[in-house]
C-alpha cells in the first residue's frame, strides 16, 4: 500500500523465505484463495503491490506474500476482518486519502469486499476450499473481449452519407468503435421511410445492427429487406404495417436479440415464426394481439 | 484572421470588428467541434457531399439512447420517504444540539438560531417491497409497486445547502451561474433523434397543493451558457399551445412563411459567414425547428389516440394539461419520437413546516405517474434503453425545525446525505445503494456525489464524462468538472 518508503525488516525478510517454502505445498489444488481472492488481487492491487512496483514494501501477487504483510505490518490478522488493514482499506469511502486501490483506480465490489471478509473471517486459509465459505457470493465474470458486432463501417462512410441523403434516415455509428456497427433512426420523417427505402439499404446490410422504423410506413413487403441485415441485435416495429404474415420473413435474422412489435396487429402465430432465433431474448408486443402464453419472450402488458 | 471590416460599415459595426478576434477564436472551438459532430447536426447544416464524420472520441456503446429526469424541486425528505431509521421512534424530542455541535455542520439560517434541535422520527409508516425488500414510505404506494424496477440510492450527497446554488450544482454540475445544464451537454454530445423536435425539452408540472413551499426556478438550470445556444433545453408550456406563435399568422401561407425564413437564413448565413458567431447559427437553427414543429407538435400533443388504458395507467389528472401526470405521459411520447432528454420540473418539495401534511399532498401529486412512467415506457418496450432518473437537489434534517409535536413537524435542509431513484436502461433494478447513520445524517456507505451521478448518466448515454469537453475561457470545460468523479459501477447491470 502507498506510504513511507524504507527498507524492509529482518522479520520481512525471514517471513518472505518461510513464505516460499510453504507456496509449493498449497497450489496442489484449488483453494477458495485461489479462486476468489487470487484474482481479486490480480485485478486491483498486482499493479502496484506485485512483483514490479511493491508500494509500501507490500506485495499481494501470491498468499504467502499477502501474509508477510507491508513494512508496516501485517495487513490480514486472520479471523478478524475489522481489524486487517487490508479489509479496512478496501472498505473506506472513496473520498478517503488512504482508499486502496488509489488514485481513483476503480474500488472493489460489494461482491470482491465480501469475498474478502468471509475470507478473513474464516481465518485467511490458504486450504479452505469453496465448499467452506457458502455464503460467499459469486464474482462478476471479466467482460468477454468485445466482440465485433459488424464490419468496420469506415472505409463505405461516403456511402452512409450519400444514402442518408438519398433516404432521409440517419445511420449513426453505435459507438466510437467502428465495428460496433450502425444504428439506423428514421425518428425525423417516419412518413419518408418505407419499404422501397429499406430496399436500397442494401449495400450497408451488414453494417445496421439496430433498427428504429416505428411509425414507418414499412409493411410485410419491407421485411424482406430487413431479413438481409443479417447482424441486426435490436428492430422496432412499433405501430407500423407489419402483420403476423409479415414475420415469418424474419427467420434469416440470427442475431436478433430485441424486437419490439407494440401497436401492430402481429398475432400469437406471428411470433410462431420466430420460435427459432436463437439470440431473441425479449419481444415486446404491447397494444398487438399476441398473448404471452404464445412465447415466454413476449412481453404484452 | 478576422474579416477585416469593409468600410461602408457603420460605426456600431466598427464595434463589432474588435470582437471578431473572440469569434475568431470561438469559432475555431466550435469548428472543431462541427468537425466532430457532423452526423449529429440537423441535416441543413451538412453540406452535400461531406464524408460521414467518424464518431466523437468520448463515446462509447450506449445503454440508454434517451432520459428523462423528474426534477423536485425544494428537496424531498429521505427521512419521510425512502431512508428507513426505525430507531428513531424511541428518541422522539430528544435534543440534538450537542451531536450537531460535535459534527460541526453549518446550519442554514433557519434553524441556526433555535434554541434545541429535537429529533423528529417520521409519522409515516414503512414497509419492505419487492424481491429487494426495500424500504419505501406509505406516501409513495405506487413507487413500492416498482421497487424492483429501481435502484435506490441513499447515499446522494450535495455541497450546497440552499436551493438555488443546490439546484446549480444538480442540473449544471456547479454551484456558480454560467455553465450549461445536463440536458445540454447530452444535447451537445448526442445530437437530436429527430430533427422535428429539440433534442432536450423541459416540462412544468403543477403542484396541486396550495400549501407547498414553493421555489422559483429559471432558464439557468436548463440552459446552454457557453455551449451553442440550440442545445439549452426547449421549455414547453403547461397550457394551451406548447410552444407560443407556432401558427403561421391569418393571412400568411405556409409557403410564404417558408421563402421568408429562406431569406433570413440567406442574410444570417452571410453574416455567419462574415463573424462566424455560432449563435446566428443557433437563430438559424430555432427558426427552422419553429418551421417543423409546426407540423410536429400538434401530432405529439394530440392525446386522442392514446387508448384508455394510458389514462388508467398515469391516473385521471393525466387528462389535464400540465398536471404531472400529463407531463409524464408527454415526457414517453416525447422520447417515444426520438427526443434525447426530458426533463420535468416539479415544485414545491421545501416542506421546513407542516411536513406531515405538504409532503403528502407533494407525492400524490407525482406517485402513480411515475409508476406509470415506468411502466409504460417497460410495457412498450422503451425501458430497455430509456434512464428515468428521480430526485431532489438535498436532503432533510433529522430534527425539527419549528414547533415539534406529536402529528407535526418541518425539517430544514440537509447536504450530507439524500435519497433518489434510477430505473430503466443499464441500472440494475430491485437495488438499494449506499447507506446512512441512525439519524440519516452521515453517509456510512458507498456515498455518490452529484459528480458521480453526472459520470454515471453519462456513461449511460454513451458518454465518458471526462472526454466530453468544449473549450471555453482557455479550459477545457467538462459538466464533472476537474474534481474526482466516477461511475458508480455498483448500480451497473
Amino acid at each position: 500500500m502507498t506510504g513511507a518508503k524504507g527498507r524492509p525488516g529482518w522479520r520481512w525478510l525471514v517471513a518472505l523465505v518461510g513464505g516460499f517454502a510453504l507456496g509449493s505445498a498449497v497450489r496442489a489444488e484449488t483453494t477458495f484463495y485461489q479462486a476468489r481472492i487470487a484474482p481479486i488481487m490480480d485485478r486491483h492491487c498486482v499493479v502496484c503491490h506485485g512483483p514490479e512496483k511493491k508500494k509500501a514494501g507490500l506485495r499481494v501477487d501470491s498468499f504467502e506474500w499477502v501474509m508477510i504483510g507491508a513494512e508496516s505490518g501485517a495487513i490480514v490478522k486472520p479471523g478478524d476482518p475489522k481489524g486487517s488493514e487490508l479489509y479496512r482499506r478496501i472498505t473506506l469511502p472513496a473520498t478517503e486519502e488512504e482508499v486502496m486501490p488509489s488514485d481513483g483506480k476503480p474500488l472493489l465490489s460489494r461482491e470482491e469486499i465480501k469475498n474478502i471478509e468471509l475470507w478473513i473471517a474464516g481465518g485467511a486459509s490458504a486450504e479452505k476450499v469453496m465448499a467452506d465459505f457458502p455464503g460467499a457470493p459469486p464474482l462478476a465474470r471479466p467482460k468477454a473481449i468485445a466482440e465485433a458486432l459488424a464490419p468496420d463501417w469506415t472505409s463505405r462512410a461516403a456511402q452512409i452519407t450519400a444514402l442518408e441523403q438519398a433516404l432521409g434516415v440517419r445511420l449513426l455509428p453505435r459507438s466510437q468503435v467502428p465495428t460496433d456497427g450502425l444504428i439506423l433512426r428514421t425518428a425525423s420523417s417516419p412518413a419518408r421511410c418505407d419499404d422501397a427505402a429499406l430496399a436500397k439499404l442494401a449495400p450497408v446490410a451488414d453494417l445496421i445492427v439496430e433498427a428504429e422504423l416505428a411509425r414507418t410506413r414499412v409493411t410485410d413487403a419491407g421485411l424482406g429487406a430487413v431479413a438481409q441485415w443479417t447482424n441486426l441485435r435490436a428492430l422496432d416495429l412499433t405501430r407500423t404495417g407489419v402483420t403476423s404474415a409479415g414475420l415469418a420473413r424474419l427467420q434469416p435474422l440470427r442475431r436478433l436479440e430485441r424486437l419490439n412489435l407494440t401497436d401492430t396487429s402481429v398475432d400469437d402465430a406471428g411470433v410462431g415464426h420466430l420460435r427459432a432465433l436463437p439470440e431473441l431474448r425479449q419481444i415486446w408486443a404491447f397494444g398487438a394481439k399476441v398473448t404471452e402464453a404464445a412465447d415466454p419472450r413476449v412481453v404484452a402488458k | 484572421m478576422p474579416p477585416v471590416p469593409p468600410d461602408w460599415l457603420a460605426p456600431l459595426d466598427t464595434l463589432n470588428a474588435a470582437f471578431t478576434r473572440r469569434q475568431f477564436f470561438r469559432r475555431s472551438g466550435t469548428g472543431l467541434g462541427v468537425a466532430a459532430l457532423a452526423s449529429l447536426l440537423g441535416e441543413r447544416a451538412l453540406a452535400a457531399g461531406t464524408p460521414a464524420a467518424p464518431p466523437p472520441p468520448w463515446s462509447i456503446a450506449p445503454k440508454a439512447k434517451r432520459a428523462i429526469y423528474i426534477s423536485l424541486i425544494g428537496a424531498p425528505s429521505q427521512l419521510d420517504l425512502f431512508d428507513y431509521k426505525p430507531g428513531l421512534a424511541n428518541r422522539f424530542k430528544e435534543d440534538l444540539k450537542d451531536y450537531l455541535a460535535r459534527e460541526g455542520e453549518r446550519l442554514t439560517g433557519m434553524t441556526a438560531r433555535q434554541e434545541k434541535f429535537p429529533l423528529a422520527p417520521s409519522i409515516f409508516k414503512f414497509a419492505q417491497h419487492g424481491q429487494s425488500g426495500a424500504w419505501i414510505s406509505e406516501l409513495l404506494p405506487w413507487t413500492a409497486r416498482m421497487a424492483d424496477d429501481l435502484c435506490i440510492i441513499r447515499s446522494m450527497k450535495t455541497d450546497a445547502i440552499n436551493h438555488e446554488p443546490a439546484n446549480q450544482l444538480m442540473y449544471t454540475g456547479t454551484m456558480q451561474n454560467g455553465k450549461p445544464s445536463l440536458g445540454s451537454w447530452l444535447a451537445y454530445g448526442l445530437g437530436s433523434a429527430n430533427q422535428d423536435l429539440p433534442a432536450f425539452v423541459v416540462l412544468h408540472a403543477k403542484h396541486t397543493s396550495p400549501f407547498s413551499n414553493v421555489q422559483a426556478i429559471s432558464a439557468r438550470l436548463w440552459g446552454s451558457a457557453f455551449l451553442p445556444g440550440k442545445h439549452a433545453g426547449v421549455s414547453f408550456r403547461g397550457s394551451g399551445d406548447p410552444v407560443l406563435y407556432l401558427n403561421d399568422a391569418p393571412g400568411i401561407p405556409r409557403e410564404l412563411r417558408r421563402s421568408m425564413l429562406d431569406g433570413i437564413e440567406a442574410l444570417n448565413r452571410r453574416s455567419y459567414d462574415a463573424l462566424g458567431d455560432p449563435e446566428i447559427q443557433t437563430r438559424t437553427q430555432q427558426y427552422e425547428m419553429a418551421f417543423r414543429m409546426q407540423t410536429s407538435l400538434p401530432e405529439l400533443a394530440d392525446l386522442g389516440r392514446e387508448p384508455e388504458a394510458t389514462f388508467q395507467l398515469y391516473g385521471e389528472e393525466a387528462r389535464v394539461r400540465g398536471t404531472f401526470a400529463s407531463s409524464a405521459l408527454m415526457a414517453r411520447r416525447l422520447v417515444e419520437r426520438g427526443v434525447r432528454f426530458v426533463q420535468i420540473f416539479h415544485r414545491g418539495w421545501d416542506q421546513h413546516g407542516t411536513l406531515p401534511r405538504d409532503l403528502a399532498q407533494q407525492c400524490k401529486d407525482v406517485d402513480q405517474a411515475c409508476y406509470g412512467l415506468v411502466q409504460d415506457l417497460k410495457q412498450r418496450g422503451l425501458l430497455d434503453d430509456t434512464l428515468v432518473i428521480w430526485g431532489g437537489e438535498f436532503g432533510r434534517t433529522v430534527y425539527c425545525q419549528g414547533t415539534l409535536t406529536e402529528t407535526n413537524y418541518g425539517r430544514d435542509h440537509h447536504p450530507r446525505c439524500f435519497s433518489l431513484w434510477l430505473a430503466g436502461a443499464g441500472i440494475k433494478g430491485g437495488t438499494v445503494y449506499g447507506e446512512t447513520d441512525d439519524f440519516s445524517y452521515n453517509i456510512v456507505k458507498d456515498p455518490v456525489h452529484i459528480r458521480d451521478l453526472h459520470a454515471t448518466i453519462l456513461h449511460l448515454m454513451g458518454i465518458d464524462h471526462e472526454r466530453l469537453s468544449f473549450k471555453f475561457q482557455g479550459l477545457d470545460q467538462r459538466l464533472t468538472g476537474v474534481l474526482p468523479a466516477k461511475v458508480v459501477t455498483d448500480i451497473l447491470a
